[in-house]
């Protein structure tokens, strides 16, 4: 190599070299950043996942607290209110205190079926449906409403966190079914098939215009809403006025 | 012409991308990446014949690169058109492809065959260079900017980028400046190097899970 083509080697060899080297880290450095900003988009959508799990978790527990005391009120309290006048009733008639007895008896088994009902370490092992099955004996038992619940299909696994936001969407649907509705009859179908779980749950009671924002319906209904997007599934209510709601959820895994 | 030592090192990169992706074509054959196996034999194979013509029979290859060139060139713009799915990227990969025929036609018309057609090179070179960048954007604003390593299409796209970012300066500049010869030959080198080792990295990281497009 003479003078000059060395010379030429250099300047073209730099040239380049400097171009690699711009292309390398720019491109280096904008990907790096924007998988820098989806990790962190990821891990603040799983931050705001877990602290809507601890919120639904407190809020059924709240629920299994109030309806702890609403039993203990109007059934257990009401047996044992039924017992004492039958014993106060009993002097003289030993058939009456045949009829305590069974009266404290029938009290004793709502005691301990009320005491498995809140034992948290069978609460935590229940699938979704054995939750929604608890549900749906408990308002029968209670005579709130005529309830049934159906299944269809193999169950499939379904993350258990998400699990608990389904089932906290359906107590509230019963919750407000229970208080305001004044329906008659509840049904809860659970169909598992081909990875996708569909429940659908329908009430007999006066229903609401949809259409209508009341305040109270709209925290509720968004409240559903909100906890159905954090977890992919898809939930309509459809309401005709002195018809009934229709609640349905469809997740697919 | 005398036998330069320095031009076998490129046959064996060629051949080395070509044995890896055989190797491991079983990693992406589900993709539109699969053509690159054939089209690394095909690479091989043209250089191969390029260098018996030039060295052994010594004739004029020029035709034959001119030729590789410009079938390299559309496999691209195809491959391309395959894996790009924004439809504004997809038309103008048809523009470019119409761009890059008819300067090739120009050249093959008005140009003596027995030079290589420059032109033609330039237009190929800078088309694929807009392409990659089209790639790395589609890859940039998708989730697999998180797996992008193990992704084939990204340092498929790697290789073209660096190496025709290399390849038109040193064209280009070449023309101007006194350059022909070792230099130019060793500069050709370290690009082939980038450009075949970049294949072969990717072959060797990609996943299969990552290559289903």
């Amino acid at each position: 190599m003479d003078e000059k083509e060395v010379q030429s080697f250099l300047i073209i060899f730099s040239v380049i070299a400097l171009f690699l080297a711009l292309t390398v880290i720019f491109l280096f450095a904008i990907f790096q950043k924007r998988k820098n900003k989806l990790i962190q988009e990821q891990q603040e959508a799983e931050n705001r996942f877990q602290e809507e799990l601890i919120e639904t978790q407190i809020e059924i527990k709240e629920d299994t607290l109030r309806n702890v005391s609403w039993e203990l009120h109007d059934n257990i309290g009401q047996l044992l209110t039924l017992a004492k006048i039958q014993l106060q009733n009993a002097k003289g008639s030993p058939e009456a205190i045949e009829e305590a007895i069974e009266t404290i008896g029938t009290s004793l088994n709502e005691l301990r079926s009320l005491s498995k009902l809140i034992n948290p370490s069978a609460l935590n092992n229940l699938s979704l449906v054995e939750a929604l099955q608890q549900e749906v004996e408990r308002f029968n038992r209670l005579k709130y409403l005529e309830a049934t619940i159906s299944y269809t299909g193999a169950s499939f696994f379904i993350d258990n966190k998400k699990e608990i936001i389904i089932f906290r969407m359906l107590q509230e649907f019963f919750t407000n079914t229970v208080k305001h509705s004044k329906a008659s009859k509840l049904m809860v179908a659970v169909d598992y098939s081909n990875k996708v779980l569909q429940i659908v749950a329908q009430d007999n009671g006066i229903g609401f215009d949809t259409s209508e924002n009341s305040i109270k319906k709209g925290i509720g209904l968004s409240n559903i809403r909100n906890r159905a997007k954090l977890i992919g599934a898809d939930v309509k209510i459809t309401s005709i006025p002195n018809e009934g709601t229709k609640f349905s959820l469809t997740y697919i895994n | 012409m005398e036998i330069q030592p320095l031009s076998i090192i490129p046959l064996v990169l060629e051949l080395t991308a070509a044995i890896l992706a055989t190797i491991y074509f079983g990693k992406y054959k589900e993709s539109t990446e699969k053509f690159f196996l054939y089209f690394l034999w095909y690479t091989f194979v043209v250089e191969l014949l390029g260098a018996y013509l030039g060295y052994v029979v010594d004739v004029k290859n020029f035709w034959l690169y001119n030729a590789f060139t410009i079938t390299s060139f559309l496999f691209y713009f195809y491959w391309y058109h395959s894996i790009l799915e924004s439809q504004l990227f997809k038309k103008l990969v048809f523009v470019f492809s119409a761009i890059f025929l008819i300067v090739a036609a120009w050249s093959l018309v008005y140009h003596s065959w027995v030079e290589y057609h420059k032109y033609t090179f330039i237009t190929g070179a800078l088309s694929v260079l807009v392409l990659t960048l089209f790639h790395f954007y589609q890859l940039l604003y998708s989730d697999e900017v998180l797996i992008v390593k193990y992704k084939l299409s990204f340092w498929i796209s790697t290789a073209l980028l660096l190496f025709y970012m290399g390849m038109i300066p040193l064209f280009s500049l070449s023309g101007y400046i006194e350059f022909r010869g070792l230099s130019y030959l060793v500069i050709l080198l370290i690009l082939n190097s980038i450009l075949y080792g970049c294949y072969s990295i990717g072959f060797i990281w990609t996943k299969k899970k990552y290559n289903r497009f």
